[in-house]
C-alpha cells in the first residue's frame, strides 16, 4: 500500500478537495521548494551576489555531486537498509578511472564506464553479503567501507592521477546558457531515470514493494534477494557517478576525494532523502524530494559561507539541520495520521 | 569436561585463543615484539582503544548503534586541553570537566533518541556532525599545545615493568562497567531492554530511561578515552576521534557481542581491542604495509559477525533440542 501512493496527490474530488489541498502543502516536496525560495530570498537581499551567473553556476556544480550522493543513499533506503560505504566506492571508482586513463593508456569513455561498472560491482558485493549473511546492511557496509578504501589506498599508494584529458575538466568548467552547468544536467538526468525507474518500470516496482513487507513481497513471487543486490549495485552505481562529476570537478582523481574512508559523503547522503521525506524503514522514495533537500542543503552551505558564517561551524548547522528534519518528518506524519490522511 | 565445554561456548574463549596464538607466533618471528618497550607501547594502544570500545558496546548492548562515539571523545579531548592552557584549570578539574562534557553529549543522544523514537542510527549522525562542528568551530582545526608537564608525565609513567599508568582508568572503567552489567539493576537493565524491549517494558524496567542510561555511560567514556589521548599525544588535537568509527565497532563484535542487543561481553571486547591492537603493531613490524590496516579490519569485522551469526544459529537449535 505504501508503494502505490504516488508523492504528490492532486485532489481527487469535492469532498476530498480540502483533505487533498492540506496534503498538498503538508508534503516534503512542497515545503523544500518553499524552503529554497525563502532562503535564496534571504541570501539574496544580505548579498546580492548570491544570484550572480557565477555563483549559481558554482552552485549548481557542488548541488549536482551532492544529489548523486543522495540519490545513491536513497537507493539502499528503498530496501530499509543503509549504505556505510558510498564514499568509499565514489573514491574507488575515480581512483580505477584515473588509473586506466594514466597507468593503461585506456582512453576516457573506457575508463569512465569501467569507474561505473566498478561502483556497481562493489556495490553488488555489498548487497551480496548483506543477502548471503541476513545481517544488517549497517555492519556489512561498515566493514566494506573501510575494506574498499583501504585497498584503493594501498594500491594507489595515496596518490593522486592529475594528468587527465582535458576533456574532464572541460566538461567540469562548461557553461550552457550562462549559468548552467553539465553537471547538473547529469543529476537532473539521473533523477529523471530513477523516476522512471520508480515510477513505470516493473523492477522498480519489486525493489520498492520488496522494501516495505519483504514477506509479502516474498510471497507474491519478488525475489526480496535479488532486488536488495539489485539497490545495492544501483546505489554503488550512483555514487561512481558522483564521483565521475567531483573528478570532472578537480580535473583530477583524488584519493581523499571524500575524505578518511568516504566519510565525508556520509552526511550528505543522508540528508538529501531525510530532508525529502524517504521513509528510512524502507519501501518509499521521493527522487525529487532527495533532488530538492540536496539542493537546499547545498544552498545553505553556500549561502553560509557568503555569509562569512565561519566554515568550521558549517558542520553543526549541518547537523541541527538533519535533527530538524527527522523532527520535522515526524510531526508531519503524526498530524496527518491524526486527520487521516495517511 | 563439562567445564571445558562450558568455557570452550564462553564469548572470550576464541578471541583468547587468538590472542594466544598472535602473540607466539608474531613474538617467535620477531623477538622485539615482546621487548618490555613494545609492550608497554601496546598497552598504552589497547588502553585508549579498550574505552572506545566499550563506550560503543554499550550501546550495542541496548541493541542501538553509536555514531558520535569519535566526535564525543574529540570534543571531551579538546575541551580537556583548551581548558587548561585557556583558563589554566588544573588538570584533575579539566579532566572533570572533560568527563563532564562527554556524560552531557550522551545524556543528549539518549534524551533525543528515547524522546523521539527516531532511530539512533539518524540522530547520532547528526549530534556526530553538531559536536565535530562545535569542535573545529572552537579549535579552527588548530590543536591546543599547552598540556602541563603533569598531564605529559602521565602519558608516558608506567606503574611497574612495562604496564603504562594509563591501563590504569581503562582497567578501572572495565572492571566498573562489567560489575554494572554483571550485578547492578541498570546494566540488567540495558541487556533486558536490548534483548526485547517489549518484555523489559512489561517487566516493570522503564525503556526510555535505559536508553538515556546507557548513552550517558557511553559518552563518559568516550569522554575517558578522549582524555587518556591527550594525555598520551600530548597534545589536543582537533582530529582525535575521527578514526574511532571502525575500531568501536570491530572490537565488541570481535568479542562475540550481537548487533540486535542484549549481549555483550567486556572481556571479549577487550580481547578484541587487543586483537586488532596487536595485528596492527605486527603490520608495522614486518614492513607490511600500514595501509593495510583498513582492509584487515573491515574483513576482521566481516569474519566476527558471520562467526557471531553461526554461533546464533547454533545455540537457537541447541536450545530446542531436549536437555
Amino acid at each position: 500500500m505504501v508503494a502505490e501512493d504516488p508523492p504528490l496527490a492532486a485532489p481527487a474530488s469535492g469532498v476530498a478537495r480540502s483533505d487533498g489541498r492540506v496534503r498538498f502543502y503538508l508534503t516534503n516536496e512542497f515545503g523544500l521548494a518553499l524552503l529554497i525560495v525563502l532562503f535564496a530570498s534571504v541570501f539574496y537581499a544580505l548579498t546580492p551576489g548570491f544570484l550572480s551567473a557565477f555563483n549559481l553556476f558554482a552552485l549548481g556544480r557542488i548541488a549536482a555531486v551532492n544529489i548523486l550522493i543522495g540519490f545513491s543513499m536513497m537507493a539502499v533506503i528503498v530496501t530499509g537498509g543503509l549504505n556505510l560505504a558510498i564514499g568509499a566506492i565514489g573514491a574507488c571508482a575515480a581512483m580505477a578511472c584515473g588509473w586506466m586513463i594514466e597507468g593503461l593508456g585506456l582512453p576516457w569513455p573506457l575508463a569512465v564506464f569501467a569507474g561505473l561498472a566498478l561502483g556497481a560491482a562493489l556495490g553488488l558485493v555489498n548487497g551480496w553479503a548483506v543477502v548471503v549473511t541476513g545481517l544488517h546492511s549497517f555492519i556489512i557496509t561498515l566493514a566494506t567501507m573501510s575494506i574498499f578504501f583501504g585497498a584503493m589506498i594501498f594500491l594507489t599508494r595515496a596518490e593522486s592521477f592529475r594528468v587527465l584529458p582535458q576533456v574532464f575538466s572541460d566538461f567540469g568548467r562548461m557553461k550552457l546558457a550562462v549559468v548552467v552547468s553539465p553537471l547538473f544536467l547529469v543529476a537532473l538526468g539521473a533523477g529523471a531515470a530513477l523516476m522512471l525507474l520508480y515510477r513505470l518500470t516493473v523492477t522498480g516496482r519489486e525493489m520498492l514493494a520488496a522494501g516495505a513487507r519483504p514477506e509479502a513481497a516474498e510471497l507474491s513471487g519478488i525475489r526480496v534477494g535479488r532486488m536488495v543486490m539489485l539497490c545495492h549495485a544501483l546505489s554503488g552505481l550512483l555514487a561512481a557517478v558522483a564521483a565521475m562529476l567531483v573528478i570532472a570537478r578537480n580535473g583530477a582523481a583524488i584519493p581523499s576525494m571524500a575524505g578518511q574512508l568516504g566519510q565525508d559523503w556520509l552526511l550528505p547522503a543522508f540528508l538529501g532523502p531525510v530532508l525529502g521525506g524517504t521513509l528510512l524503514t524502507g519501501g518509499k522514495v521521493s527522487v525529487t524530494g532527495t533532488l530538492l533537500g540536496a539542493l537546499l542543503v547545498t544552498m545553505l552551505i553556500n549561502g553560509l559561507l557568503l555569509q562569512q558564517v565561519g566554515e568550521f561551524w558549517i558542520q553543526t548547522v549541518l547537523g541541527l539541520l538533519l535533527l530538524l528534519a527527522v523532527f520535522l518528518d515526524r510531526a508531519r506524519r503524526g498530524y496527518l495520521a491524526h486527520r487521516g490522511l495517511a | 569436561m563439562r567445564l571445558l565445554g562450558r568455557i570452550a561456548r564462553t564469548d572470550w574463549f576464541g578471541p583468547l585463543v587468538i590472542t594466544l596464538v598472535a602473540v607466539t607466533v608474531i613474538g617467535g618471528l620477531s623477538p622485539a615484539f615482546l621487548s618490555s618497550f613494545n609492550i608497554r607501547v601496546l598497552l598504552q594502544a589497547i588502553a585508549v582503544n579498550a574505552l572506545i570500545a566499550l563506550s560503543q558496546m554499550i550501546i550495542i548492548a541496548i541493541g542501538q548503534m553509536n555514531l558520535s562515539v569519535g566526535a564525543i571523545g574529540g570534543l571531551a579531548a579538546i575541551g580537556f586541553a583548551g581548558m587548561m592552557e585557556v583558563w589554566g584549570l588544573p588538570a584533575p578539574l579539566a579532566a572533570a570537566a572533560a568527563l563532564g562534557i562527554g556524560l552531557a553529549a550522551g545524556l543528549v543522544n539518549g534524551a533525543i533518541i528515547a524522546w523521539t523514537g527516531i532511530s539512533a542510527f539518524v540522530i547520532t549522525l547528526a549530534t556526530l556532525s553538531i559536536f565535530k562542528g562545535i569542535n573545529l568551530g572552537i579549535t579552527e582545526a588548530q590543536p591546543f599545545y599547552g598540556v602541563p608537564a603533569g598531564v605529559k608525565a602521565f602519558g608516558n609513567a608506567v606503574l611497574i615493568g612495562p604496564l603504562p599508568m594509563v591501563a590504569v582508568p581503562a582497567a578501572l572503567a572495565a572492571v566498573a562497567i562489567w560489575v554494572t552489567l554483571a550485578r547492578l539493576h541498570i546494566g540488567r537493565a540495558i541487556l533486558a531492554t536490548g534483548g526485547n524491549p517489549h518484555a523489559a517494558e512489561l517487566s516493570g524496567i522503564s525503556v526510555p530511561g535505559t536508553v538515556v542510561a546507557a548513552h550517558a555511560l557511553s559518552g563518559l567514556l568516550a569522554a575517558g578515552a578522549g582524555v587518556l589521548l591527550v594525555a598520551r599525544l600530548q597534545i589536543g588535537q582537533p582530529s582525535i576521534g575521527d578514526d574511532w568509527l571502525i575500531l568501536s565497532f570491530a572490537a565488541p563484535v570481535i568479542g562475540g557481542a550481537i548487533l540486535a542487543g542484549g549481549h555483550v561481553s567486556v572481556a571479549g571486547t577487550l580481547l578484541g581491542v587487543a586483537i586488532v591492537a596487536i595485528i596492527t603493531q605486527a603490520l608495522v613490524l614486518f614492513d607490511i604495509d600500514p595501509f593495510l590496516v583498513q582492509v584487515v579490519l573491515g574483513c576482521l569485522i566481516l569474519g566476527a559477525v558471520g562467526l557471531n551469526r553461526l554461533r546464533e544459529v547454533r545455540l537457537g537449535r541447541g536450545a530446542l533440542l531436549p536437555s
